[in-house]
């Protein structure tokens, strides 16, 4: 096992600088000059040009690309070009934020969607079954920032009840989590309900409900666990996505996590700090990724890495 | 759809919200988060509005009189000799900074050489390039030489830009100033924290030399979206939101619960007419195209009164700016298809249309409506936008390699004089990539004047060659001219004395709660 580790971890760098190189590309074919864009539109031509010459661009390319490297390897991010702050103090400002939506998020929606398709796969073609597939629907379609924007002027604006975005008390995380989580319970609430479908209609299913067991006994103990790993496939995407910042949860709520952060950061040509979050986002994907292919180890004993 | 939800929330109100105590912490909402909050180096209105809570210049500007006064703030008098090139100030005793250091001559040389100085990042190092040299002559008294007479400069000098700062607090924070600048100004509130992505909260400075302010805390709340920070403001959570949807603003009007306030701004919002481009290059095209629009449908109904028509390429708030046509360049398609036609284009043509969106009021959605309205004079005119950073990179492409042929645009200055509104659009040194006048206009009676008037230190002879600059500019017509946008926001009804000032910042450090 800690061979295997060792050799996914080993697998990872490669694929962690290819990340860095194509991002450096790709920012830097977007049209746009970084320093026009810091000076703002009444600055003068000079002044730009020292921007310029500050923030390094105008070296060629492969000079930019290595200092970039250099820093990366002691472990710098480097400076924002837009604040002037560590890349790293960036991110760490916006990574409490981030966390506990995803985390929440993630696991709201993993206890309410599995919870749903079990329920649905239990009562096949029954009319809690259509409900639940049909409200699954309306999960997966609507917009998340017209259902934040509506949760919004239900609970803050009429009732009251719960503050209208922003950050700092557990209130202020309900409203996001319910509507970032509708796209990812619907989602894992289908994929359960089909994944466990098609576990039913195993040998060894009928044979356990056939020495009597109780229904409940037989798809909890014996269908689930095997039903589970492409539902864990899609959790450990889905963390990982969030992990990265809902962009438009976070802006429709005033939310300051890393997907503002990023989106900020391409609109205001901040080269470091897009290279940044892309790296922070691949060594986060990187790792759930990981941590997925372990579990699915844990959930299905006929997986074993050596 | 967005236009529903939010009228939805407008028509769906809560039970209603009691007088209550004044506050101990007003709540701001506003739309994005700062890039740096020490005053060298701001390029956005809504920030330095935020730093003016805790920094100051050495003169103010006085909107509410008309036209706006210099009055006193850090200096209490200043001489101007004779031939403008030395200024002398007289500092106002007893003032600290935050940081508990005095402000003195030394400190005022220290920001005032920090400005000029080019290892500082200064985009707007250009309103202070007249300065040659600072000295202080007493401890109380500073001044000023330039290298050429500048009659700007003091107006230049109450941007937020100018405003003073501690050396001792400077050298404090080293690096992290643009993050932390802690005890480096003077204001009424003193810089607490700023949480990045979320707020910026200031307190109240109590050994402050001016007029206490009624709120012990002021946060400003990052709010990206507009239609959240409306939410916020009637959910009772902010007490003030700038630019909530332009859509709600009627129905915000006649709210019993909020005050909406406006007011004109020096923001101008043109079409670029590339003159250097096919058809563009006959002034009676441009003029007809400038007889093919009905601003005043466009200001009622797609931007909900929140604009003035524009009489002047120099709108008539600056100094020397006045009306060249009152009410407008007038709504004529019949004598637009006639300039056309005597153009050799009985038929119209086709022309590439660029619009940001979310940039100016409304500009994707106008854009569509004025490209609808040159379609009845047979100019058939496709919108299309991209981003912010894409959009300037365009407008910066030399004349012979640009994509531009007609493009909206918006120009404001910090500074409420025609010298902002028309040198960088109309000069021909200031053609891309150098400058930002993508008209590539070119009219060597406009250049000299529009020199002139720069260094001129007699006002009412800047106000003539003004006055000839803009009737020029406006007959040649090298933009659609459009209006001049209004600034609002929405606040809760029991705050009062919040103003909307003409440069597109409010003034509430002394507001009051009712």
């Amino acid at each position: 096992m800690s061979s295997y580790l060792l050799r996914r971890i080993g697998l990872a760098l490669p694929t962690l600088f290819g990340v860095t190189v194509v991002i450096f590309l790709i920012i830097r074919l977007i049209p746009g000059d970084p320093a026009r864009v810091i000076a703002g539109l009444q600055a003068s031509d000079e002044e730009v040009r020292r921007i310029r010459t500050q923030l390094g661009l105008d070296e060629p390319l492969h000079v930019q690309y290595a200092v970039f490297l250099k820093q990366l390897l002691r472990g710098n991010l480097g400076t924002s070009a837009v604040t002037r702050a560590p890349v790293s103090e960036e991110i760490g400002a916006r990574l409490e934020a981030t966390a506990k939506l995803a985390l929440c998020s993630m696991v709201v929606a993993t206890v309410i969607g599995m919870g749903a398709g079990i329920i649905s796969a239990s009562r096949q073609y029954s009319v809690l079954d259509y409900t639940v597939m049909g409200v699954a629907l309306f999960g997966v379609s609507i917009p998340v920032f017209w259902l934040g924007m509506m949760l919004m002027l239900l609970f803050s604006v009429n009732l009251h009840w719960l503050p209208a975005g922003g950050y700092g008390t557990p209130a202020h995380l309900i409203l996001p989590t319910v509507a970032l989580a509708a796209f990812s319970v619907a989602i894992i609430a289908r994929l359960t309900r089909s994944s466990l479908l098609e576990v039913f209609g195993h040998d060894y299913v009928r044979t356990a409900r056939a020495k009597g067991l109780q229904d409940r006994v037989v798809v909890l103990r014996h269908a689930l666990k095997n039903a589970l790993i492409p539902v864990l496939t899609v959790v450990g995407l889905q963390f990982g996505a969030l992990l990265s910042g809902a962009v438009l949860t976070e802006t429709t709520f005033a939310w300051p996590g890393m997907g503002r952060l990023l989106v900020n950061a391409i609109g205001a040509r901040d080269y470091p700090v897009v290279q940044g979050i892309a790296l922070v986002f691949a060594v986060i994907f990187t790792v759930v990724n990981l941590a997925v292919d372990l579990m699915y180890a844990y959930v299905d004993p006929r997986i074993h890495y050596s | 759809m967005v236009l529903a939800l939010i009228a939805g929330l407008l028509w769906w109100q809560g039970p209603p919200v009691g007088a209550q105590a004044v506050p101990k912490q007003l709540r701001i909402a506003v739309g994005i988060d700062a890039d740096t909050l020490e005053p060298v180096g701001q390029t956005t209105t809504t920030i330095s509005n935020i730093i003016d809570y805790f920094f100051e210049t050495l003169v103010d500007m006085d909107y509410s009189k008309n036209p706006p006064q210099i009055v006193p703030k850090l200096a209490t008098r200043w001489e101007v000799s004779r031939d403008g090139l030395t200024y002398t100030f007289t500092l106002r005793p007893g003032v600290m900074f935050h940081d508990g250091t005095p402000v003195n001559a030394a400190a005022v040389k220290f920001t005032i050489e920090r400005l000029l100085d080019p290892r500082v990042r200064n985009p707007n190092r250009h309103l202070f390039a007249a300065i040659k040299s600072v000295d202080a002559v007493s401890d109380q008294t500073v001044r000023l030489t330039l290298s050429q007479a500048s009659p700007i400069l003091l107006a230049n000098l109450t941007t937020t830009t100018a405003s003073i700062m501690s050396p001792a607090a400077v050298a404090r924070a080293g690096d992290r100033l643009p993050v932390a600048p802690v005890g480096v100004g003077t204001g009424p509130y003193m810089f607490k924290e700023w949480r990045r992505g979320d707020s910026i909260l200031v307190e109240r400075n109590p050994s402050y030399w001016g007029k206490k302010p009624v709120f012990e805390e002021v946060l400003f709340r990052v709010v990206p979206e507009a239609g959240t920070r409306l939410a916020q403001l009637l959910a009772g959570d902010v007490h003030m939101a700038m630019l909530p949807p332009a859509p709600d603003v009627k129905e915000l009007r006649k709210n019993p619960r909020v005050t909406v306030v406006e007011a004109a701004t020096d923001r101008t919002v043109f079409i670029v007419l590339n003159t250097q481009y096919g058809p563009l290059k006959d002034v009676r095209v441009r003029q007809a195209l400038n007889y093919a629009i009905n601003k005043k449908a466009i200001l009622a109904s797609v931007l909900f009164d929140l604009g003035t028509v524009a009489v002047s390429p120099c709108p008539p708030m600056m100094f020397g700016g006045q009306p060249v046509q009152e009410g407008g360049w007038p709504y004529n398609p019949i004598k637009a298809k006639q300039l056309l036609a005597e153009a050799g284009y009985k038929d119209g043509f086709e022309i590439n249309f660029f619009s940001p969106t979310g940039r100016y009021i409304q500009d994707f959605q106008f854009a569509q409506a004025i490209s609808a309205q040159l379609r009845n004079v047979n100019v058939r005119a496709n919108v299309s936008t991209m981003d912010w950073p894409s959009y300037v990179g365009m407008i910066l492409t030399p004349p012979d390699r640009t994509r531009v042929q007609m493009i909206v645009l918006g120009w404001a200055w910090p500074v409420l004089d025609c010298d902002g509104a028309m040198y960088g659009q109309f000069h021909s040194t200031q053609w891309p990539p150098g400058g930002l006048a993508p008209a590539n206009y070119k009219n060597d009676k406009v250049d000299d004047l529009l020199t002139r008037a720069r260094s001129e230190v007699d006002q009412n002879k800047r106000k003539e060659l003004y006055k000839d600059a803009q009737q020029a500019v406006w007959n040649d017509a090298p933009w659609i001219f459009l209006w001049t946008q209004k600034w609002y926001l929405a606040t809760s009804k029991n705050l009062e004395g919040v103003k909307v000032t003409p440069i597109e910042k409010w003034d509430a450090i002394n507001a009051t709660w009712k």
